[in-house]
């Protein structure tokens, strides 16, 4: 059922059950709040986000009002703007105000409301109260009591999200501070959000401490790369650096408004000097280190490999993009007709492992696209890791795209050693590390970060990637453009062979 | 297009009369710079240039010059590597890495602190930007250097470098120690001691 | 005196009797025959009597006790509960002590009545830990009660079943207010809970739960044997039946007295409490519990001790705590005591409450110690003004209303402090 109401004289349609706070949100009418969250249930404890209703006699506070007909609210007026003024001073009387020294200063709700709000003289002249500081009371969690207003949302976080009800408030009034109980500290795989929903600085990440200040990152809307489930992300860079600093979750329907501590390192094997920056190519002596080649000749080479070789086979993680296994199969399977395509997948997954939230055991974000992808080019495949037929196979030319993020393939260092004892390889992959073995050739691809394109979820979601930066090298390609500059190639010597 | 016809003044017919105005000044401009050049020319003290470099000059205290960084009472550099100079500098040419300072008390310092001379345009922004009064434009102005010496400066040439003979203590009263940081039961919350007023 | 201001001895009913603690005392003194005569009535009917009484809630809101049963919804399956609150924190109030010392069967009775009215069969008396001896004459008129089959199951034969209990509270003012002493009694921390829901729709576990105060519930026998008529004619037309008094401070005679509501002041301070003690002069006198705005000498000549009266003149009836404030007691020192107190015992959840009964006392500090600077009178007005109203509890309310008043009528006094420290 729908309900009229006002909201500075302008009308809106709410639902039965709403409350003025959430309507005000969905229409983005600005009501300050510290306490309400649209992820966890109401406390209405900060007392910010007063509002006037017509014929109260007091101002309410929007986040437990909800919406009856014809109510008149008013987010503007003059005894608001007062309360809200006031609400603020009052959060600041016992602040530190340390801000340069913490790291939220930037995104800090404080700050943020003083610049809108507040922009008055303190008047309080005594000493504020001392809390305790700088405690390490977890998995990536730096905690300042001082800092905290406590609004609670941290505890509530803790109890209704993943009930693991690790914080509590203890002492009352003004000495009340945040803390884990005695000899326990805050050890699950979701802490950072803590720090995301912290809308002062009171929890900070150990990760992030003092690397960036954030007005010097931009935020990139992607889809993390880490499992299955596909968690939007804000991923934080520096566009002029082509630095990467870390993962904030998005809101959306997949991963509402959180994301698992092990999704948020996935900004790590992103930048340079993890990265593989060029093509390599094997050097005469095979024991030899790889040597650093150019990409087009890299190309050639495998042009030409592709022509002698009779047994040809693709080595294929799930960890690319839907666009790009549609790029590579309709060369070589549509074009040259190879049908040998293998799942390249970690060995020890249990892919139906879930940990109630939103970690999947499965950490490949496209396994579905992958495996639709090959349905559509007539291979039928069920998930499973199929390295060990391909290593068996008898094969004069391997084509392995390796996993982006090497790390989620328990035993990578042993595959990566079977696969540098097949006759001839080609690896495509994206970590320096690959460097420390001997393939036939070496060509970089690119990140997640560095591209758009659509991974397939657990459930068969669409997910979007958009691109942060350009790639940090000019060497790196995505799958899509090597196989557009392979396919060239193989057509040039078709042409020159014709002809000859 | 339209033309706007203006209306221009007579010319003057009578063109000695604009010239002999111009030569006036002409001679009185003279009269004053040769009355200065013989003037210095026989009594060389009243004369405004100086035999630099022998001879030193002084800007006076509000020359902003090179750079340098304060230090806390205990000797400690005071910049608390919050990044607001390299936020306010116009230039981009100060380059800071904070770090957890080994000291408990103390929570951020700049474990690299450089500022690219070469870059840099001495608008004072950092000063002004500094919450903390760590960073300082001095009086210092000779800055010539031949091509190979080092043009970024370090943190400790900006606070140790021999004419700040000894660094330079600010006297601002704010940056003092949280006196609850020294605690050592601090990794424990559910026992502390809580700052009274 | 008018008819209606004749005293009547209702929830003293005991005093002085001896042994009156005692069930046979209590059977004797007519004790249990109004729960019988309920156990006759349909629930709906008690509701009903206690509504057309006119009884309203002692413990300080004084909110309508038969309309409160009434939210209680009766279609719910979940099990309701009943709560009395007997934690009596309110400084300058011992009165529900005092019920429990001469009669604790009278609560018990109350409660088994009430909870018939809206259907619980589970009841908690929530008392302070610090009332050691009251919580001992409680238990043991809750187990004479269970003997007697006052308490169980199918009480007297009438098919309604109502479990009493007793909880001891760690002794914290927030917990008098009644979500706060939810919480506790849940086993949390004693923290009010947000309204709505109320806590007749969703209190106690999430169930219907009805809190009232000690003395409410024990006038409630008394109005099942006498009648909705006989409670209402004692008292004034809004605020009907008796009301116990605390009266506290430099009086010849402190101690509980028993009044009909709307009696007057100055009657009741000089004959009943017989005036101030000797060589005292009268500077004030907060009416109702700490949390009370204060009233000066003429404020005091033509008030009435009832609800109307005493907010007409801009304070409250609150708990009955009359607190009588002598001219050589110095207003910053009692100011003090009172943001101190409110200080201490704010729970900290409500921003405007944690910080601001911390402002106040922190300047507060400071003035008694002639730090302070006259703008801190305008300053406290301005920070109590926006305390009120504010939070999700009353006890900023109740920290800020009294400040106010302070500031405000004993603003030369204050001022003259200021002059005197610093001269």
């Amino acid at each position: 059922m729908s309900i009229a109401i006002t909201i500075n004289e302008e009308e809106f349609t709410a639902e039965q059950g709403q409350t003025v706070m959430e309507l005000a949100q969905q229409h983005d009418i600005y009501i300050p709040h510290f306490c309400w969250h649209p992820g966890l249930s109401i406390a209405g404890v900060c007392r910010f986000c007063m509002v006037e209703v017509e014929g109260r006699p007091k101002l309410e506070i929007a986040c437990n009002l909800p919406v009856t007909a014809g109510m008149q609210v008013r987010t503007d007026s003059e005894p608001v703007q007062e309360a809200h003024k006031w609400a603020l001073e009052f959060h600041l009387i016992n602040h530190p105000l340390d801000c340069p020294i913490c790291d939220q200063a930037g995104e800090c709700g404080l700050q943020d409301y003083y610049m809108q709000v507040g922009k008055y003289q303190a008047q309080m002249t005594q000493a504020k109260v001392l809390k305790p500081k700088k405690l390490d009371v977890g998995v990536d969690l730096v905690l300042d009591t001082e800092r905290c207003i406590l609004c609670s949302r941290c505890v509530r976080f803790e109890d209704e999200v993943t009930k693991s009800g690790g914080l509590g408030i203890f002492d009352r009034g003004d000495r009340a501070i945040i803390g884990t109980y005695q000899n326990k500290r805050i050890e699950h795989n979701y802490t950072t959000n803590l720090v995301d929903i912290c809308p002062v600085g009171a929890f900070t990440s150990k990760d992030f401490r003092f690397k960036k200040r954030v007005w010097f990152t931009q935020e990139a809307q992607t889809v993390c790369p880490g499992c299955a489930t596909g968690c939007a992300i804000d991923l934080a860079f520096n566009a002029d650096l082509k630095r990467y600093y870390r993962i904030k979750p998005r809101f959306s329907e997949v991963n509402a408004h959180w994301m698992c501590n092990f999704g948020r390192g996935m900004y790590m094997h992103l930048n340079v000097e993890q990265r593989l920056l060029s093509a390599y190519s094997a050097a005469e002596d095979a024991h030899k280190p790889m040597l650093k080649t150019d990409t087009a000749h890299i190309v050639q080479a495998l042009a030409e490999q592709l022509q002698q070789a009779q047994q040809v086979a693709l080595l294929v993680t799930p960890q690319y993009t839907v666009e790009d296994y549609r790029a590579l199969l309709a060369f070589f399977v549509g074009k040259l007709g190879i049908r040998n395509v293998h799942q390249w997948r970690s060995r020890q997954e249990d892919t139906e492992k879930f940990d109630g939230v939103l970690w999947r055991g499965d950490q490949n974000p496209n396994s579905r696209g992958l495996l639709e992808v090959l349905a559509e080019f007539g291979i039928d495949k069920q998930q499973g890791n199929e390295f060990d037929t391909l290593a068996a196979g008898n094969y004069d030319l391997v084509i392995a795209l390796a996993p982006q993020v090497l790390a989620t393939f328990a035993d990578i260092e042993t595959d990566l050693q079977k696969l540098q004892e097949l006759p001839w390889v080609s690896l495509w992959a994206s970590a320096k590390q690959v460097l420390d073995y001997r393939y036939q050739q070496v060509l970089a691809l690119t990140c997640f970060a560095e591209q758009r394109g659509t991974y397939r979820n657990y459930a068969g979601v669409e997910r979007q990637l958009h691109a942060a930066t350009s790639p940090v090298s000019a060497e790196i390609m995505s799958i899509t453009a090597l196989v557009e500059k392979l396919a060239a190639c193989c057509k040039a010597q078709e042409d020159e062979h014709g002809s000859s | 297009m339209a033309v706007v016809r203006v209306k221009r003044p007579p010319a003057d017919r009578n063109i000695f009369f604009q010239v002999a105005g111009y030569v006036a000044e002409i001679g009185k401009g003279m009269r004053l710079t040769m009355g200065i050049f013989l003037r210095q020319l026989f009594k060389r003290e009243a004369s405004n240039t100086l035999e630099w470099p022998e001879q030193p000059a002084d800007y006076g205290e509000r020359f902003k010059g090179k750079h340098f960084l304060t230090l806390r009472d205990d000797g400690e550099i005071r910049c608390t590597a919050c990044f607001l100079c390299a936020t306010a500098c116009p230039a981009d040419c100060i380059h800071i890495e904070a770090a957890e300072h080994p000291d408990g008390s103390i929570e951020k310092y700049p474990s690299r602190f450089e500022i690219d001379i070469l870059r840099c345009v001495f608008c004072g922004m950092c000063e002004e930007a500094c919450p903390v009064d760590a960073i300082r434009l001095g009086p210092e102005y000779t800055m010539a250097g031949a091509a190979g010496e080092k043009w970024v400066y370090t943190k400790d040439y900006l606070s140790q470098r021999s004419v700040l003979e000894g660094g330079v203590t600010s006297v601002k009263d704010e940056n003092t120690k949280h006196p609850d940081l020294d605690r050592e039961d601090a990794a424990q919350t559910s026992h502390l001691k809580h700052g009274v007023h | 005196m008018p008819d209606n201001l004749t005293k009547v001895k209702i929830l003293t009913a005991f005093e002085g009797v001896p042994d009156s603690r005692t069930l046979t005392c209590y059977e004797a003194g007519g004790g249990y025959q109004a729960l019988r005569k309920a156990l006759a009535l349909p629930p709906s009917e008690i509701t009903a009597i206690v509504k057309a009484s006119g009884l309203r809630g002692r413990g300080g809101a004084g909110f309508p006790t038969g309309l409160k049963w009434s939210f209680v919804p009766q279609d719910s399956d979940m099990p309701k509960y009943l709560v009395c609150n007997n934690d009596e924190g309110e400084p300058g109030t011992f009165k529900d002590r005092y019920i429990c010392e001469l009669s604790p069967h009278m609560l018990v009775e109350g409660m088994a009545i009430s909870a018939r009215a809206f259907g619980a069969n589970k009841g908690y008396i929530y008392t302070r830990y610090e009332f050691f001896e009251e919580i001992a004459w409680l238990r043991t008129a809750i187990d004479e009660a269970y003997a007697a089959g006052y308490l169980g199951k199918n009480i007297l034969a009438s098919g309604f079943d109502f479990d009493l209990d007793h909880y001891e509270g760690a002794g914290a003012y927030i917990c008098g207010e009644e979500t706060g002493l939810l919480s506790s009694l849940e086993g949390k921390k004693g923290q009010p809970k947000l309204k709505p829901p109320f806590p007749a729709v969703s209190g106690y576990l999430g169930c219907p739960t009805i809190v009232n105060n000690t003395e409410t519930l024990a006038a409630v026998p008394w109005i099942i044997t006498h009648g909705a008529e006989a409670y209402r004619k004692i008292g004034t037309e809004k605020s009907a039946g008796t009301k116990l008094f605390c009266i506290s401070g430099h009086v010849q005679k402190p101690g509980v007295y028993e009044l009909p509501l709307g009696y007057p002041f100055m009657k009741f301070f000089a004959e009943e409490a017989g005036g101030m003690a000797a060589g005292r002069e009268l500077k004030g006198c907060i009416p109702g519990g700490a949390s009370a705005p204060i009233l000066t000498p003429a404020e005091l000549q033509d008030a009435t001790l009832d609800y109307e009266d005493l907010a007409a003149k801009g304070s409250m009836l609150g708990s009955g705590a009359v607190i009588i404030v002598d001219a050589e007691q110095p207003m910053v020192e009692l100011l003090k005591v009172v943001v101190d107190f409110f200080h201490h015992e704010s729970c900290g959840q409500c921003t405007p409450c944690r910080e601001g009964t911390g402002w106040l006392a922190n300047i507060m500090h400071a003035y008694v110690k002639g730090e302070g600077k006259e703008s801190d009178l305008p300053l406290m007005h301005n920070i109590s003004q926006q305390m009120m109203g504010r939070t999700i509890c009353a006890l900023s309310d109740a920290a800020a209303m009294p400040t106010q008043a302070i500031v405000q009528k004993y603003q030369d006094e204050l001022k003259n402090y200021l002059q005197a420290k610093a001269g």
